[in-house]
């Protein structure tokens, strides 16, 4: 049940206001959360600048009311991965208003400024869909040195990559050196924090929730999805049973006209390298993988497969690029996709990718924030090791 | 020290151009000097634009300024393209660049203000975005042409323009929105059957039967090459429409079938020998002589 919106009917004036009613009441706060979901009903039937319009309103309605444990990881993902000004900036905005700062939080901050920085642009957070017709707001990369500056010591870890940044020519615009150079002070300031631990630097906070490991007897069925056929790189045609029974998968999704370089082609570029560690391991023929397109209808094998070879992606028989050829309701359905539509083509959906196990139902998941391919390939060694109960199929 | 004076030297010249981009400057943005010397002026601005934020600011406010003469205007808009296009060195002028082209997106100069949308549907820009959906669902507040509108859209594949585009298809305003609408719908997975009925359609404009091939080619490959194969076969049909579906046919056919279907060599024989312009009747000939006839 979803009780903060129902209707993609809602028009965005009614979103806009639906937000700023969740924000002001503190018991209903928590819905926001909800709102951020790639899947929720009322980002359906939506274009991509639509749905930028009113998930920047929901990010800085978390900024104002304060970001929760359970928001943090959308707010992360936003840098991790965005490439939207409106988006990544909103997203810096509501981190400083989480409640727990520390340094596992400063590189999401420094990788969305390396990622932006040229694609800054002038912002007006004013009013519900604003435009900044004129440079005197704020924009991606002020925010995103602003939460620098409010990490303060806790950044000290990205602290010789600010500093490179604001000594190489052409790092950041003249006019943002007071904002470096009062991020800089910040983080070089008062000894508030410890120093990071070794290896700390980089991984997403513990407890983020951005991997989830099923036990084996809490994990769905695969009866909605087990007769779903898909069609790989080849052109020939496979039931998800299959491909997907008798052995652990390793599955992406992606979509070939993703416009994030940060997403889907990172994604399959990432599986590329997911295959040379089960290779390494000797694990090619015992842990399948399968990058599947959320755009089903327009990803033709052949643009699966070129798509797949550009990025060094393995396609073989235990290897292969996919699309459902009944659309996506029972891959949504079985996996829990994080993708919304206008008509058949994708507005928005996070990074995911997944670990069947050897009946083909969801052992792992890592959502939003990127994945560590050897983190991935140890999950699915971990799965390939668990006993099998189904008889196998003849 | 070869080295050493080599470097001075490229110094020394990049000065000299530094130099020389302010000089031209100055003159571009002087309402003293005459219309012709400010666009010859432009054209070598566009390095004390990323040089100088003075200078970038002189030369947005030519832009943005209503009353100097549009083809002092058009030219700054072009020198600061051009200095955009050093995606590096333009990284400081970026915030204040695309904050003024909205400003003068709904300037009263028409083609000024159908190239400032094109520049920011090319940056997948929301407002332009949102300001070109909203002049083709009412008229009244269009910037730009419905047809023009249409193809800037297309600059954007996730810019919800599918149901403008058809909206446009069922009642079009003229031919030009009509092919923009068919040209960007051609990215639309569902409409594949749409451009199979046009191609078909021999009363159907050629241009349209065109457009229709290659988005059917997109769309749905096999579906294209079963349609290119009965206009061959169709007698009746336009020599110019055989011919792009014999190109389809050599392009992206499976040669190993198609060499073997003696109606199709047949036709393609009799369409080499026809009346057909010499341009097409070569393409027949370069058909049949790749499968030995």
């Amino acid at each position: 049940m979803r009780p903060a919106a129902t209707a993609n009917a809602q028009s965005e004036p009614q979103f806009a206001a639906l937000v700023d009613a969740l924000t002001a009441d503190p018991g209903r706060r928590g819905q926001l959360t909800d709102l951020l979901r790639e899947d929720h009903p009322i980002y359906d039937q939506r274009g991509a600048a639509t749905v930028v319009r009113m998930r920047g309103w929901v990010l800085l309605a978390l900024a104002r009311a304060g970001v929760s444990d359970a928001a943090l990881i959308f707010v992360l993902e936003e840098l991790d991965t965005g490439i939207d000004a409106y988006l990544v900036a909103a997203a810096a905005r509501a981190l400083r208003s989480y409640a727990h700062p520390d340094e596992n939080l400063a590189p999401f901050v420094m990788r969305a400024l390396t990622n932006i920085r040229y694609r800054d642009e002038p912002l007006c957070f004013e009013h519900y869909g604003d435009y900044a017709v004129s440079s005197t707001g704020t924009s991606p990369v002020r925010e995103l040195l602003m939460t620098l500056a409010w990490l303060g010591p806790h950044a000290r870890g990205v602290l010789p990559e600010l500093e490179a940044l604001r000594a190489e020519r052409g790092g950041l615009a003249r006019k943002y050196r007071i904002d470096i150079d009062r991020a800089l002070h910040a983080i070089r300031g008062a000894d508030q924090v410890d120093e990071p631990a070794a290896g700390s630097c980089c991984g997403p906070p513990t407890g983020l929730g951005n991997m989830v490991s099923r036990p084996s007897d809490s994990r769905g069925g695969v009866q909605s999805i087990a007769a779903a056929v898909f069609e790989d790189h080849g052109g020939d045609r496979i039931a998800f049973q299959e491909f997907f029974r008798g052995q652990p998968s390793i599955v992406v999704f992606f979509y070939t006209r993703c416009d994030n370089p940060l997403k889907c082609s990172l994604t399959v570029t990432k599986l590329a390298r997911i295959q040379n560690l089960l290779d390494a391991q000797g694990l090619a023929d015992r842990i399948h993988t399968a990058a599947i397109s959320y755009d089903p209808a327009y990803d033709l094998p052949e643009r699966l497969r070129v798509y797949g070879r550009d990025r060094g992606v393995v396609m073989n028989a235990h290897h292969r690029m996919l699309r459902a050829i009944d659309g996506m309701g029972a891959l949504c359905a079985h996996f829990g996709l994080g993708v919304n539509f206008i008509e058949s083509l994708v507005n928005r959906h996070r990074i995911e990718a997944y670990i069947l196990d050897a009946e083909g139902r969801v052992a792992v998941s890592f959502e939003r924030v990127h994945w560590d391919e050897g983190e991935v390939v140890g999950r699915a060694v971990e799965v390939l090791k668990e006993k099998v109960t189904f008889e196998m199929p003849p | 020290m070869a080295k050493r004076k080599t470097a001075k030297r490229a110094g020394k010249a990049g000065s000299a151009v530094r130099k020389s981009a302010r000089a031209a400057l100055s003159v571009a943005t002087s309402a003293r000097r005459t219309v012709k010397q400010r666009v010859a002026a432009m054209a070598e601005a566009p390095l004390a634009v990323v040089e100088s934020d003075k200078d970038l600011q002189a030369m947005l406010g030519v832009l943005r300024n209503r009353d100097e003469p549009i083809k002092v205007r058009l030219a700054a808009l072009q020198s600061l393209g051009a200095a955009a296009f050093s995606v590096i060195a333009f990284e400081s002028c970026r915030g204040d660049y695309l904050a003024t082209l909205r400003q003068v997106a709904d300037d009263p100069d028409p083609e000024l203000r159908q190239r400032v949308l094109g520049i920011l549907m090319r940056e997948k820009d929301g407002f332009a975005q949102k300001k070109l959906l909203d002049g083709l669902k009412n008229p009244a507040k269009a910037l730009v042409p419905p047809a023009k509108a249409l193809q800037l859209l297309s600059y954007d594949v996730h810019a919800e323009a599918y149901a403008a585009a058809r909206a446009i298809l069922a009642k079009p305003p003229n031919d030009d929105a009509r092919r923009e609408a068919l040209r960007l719908l051609a990215a639309d997975a569902t409409a594949a059957p749409l451009f199979e009925k046009l191609l078909r359609d021999k009363k159907e404009l050629r241009e349209i039967r065109q457009i229709a091939a290659s988005a059917l080619h997109a769309l749905n490959p096999e579906k294209l090459q079963q349609r290119a194969r009965e206009i061959i076969l169709d007698k009746s049909d336009y020599d110019d429409i055989k011919a792009t579906s014999l190109m389809a046919l050599a392009t992206f056919g499976d040669d190993e079938a198609l060499g073997k279907d003696k109606a199709l060599l047949n036709s393609v024989s009799r369409f080499g020998a026809g009346k057909a312009p010499a341009k097409y009747k070569q393409g027949a000939r370069r058909f049949l002589r790749k499968f030995g006839r």
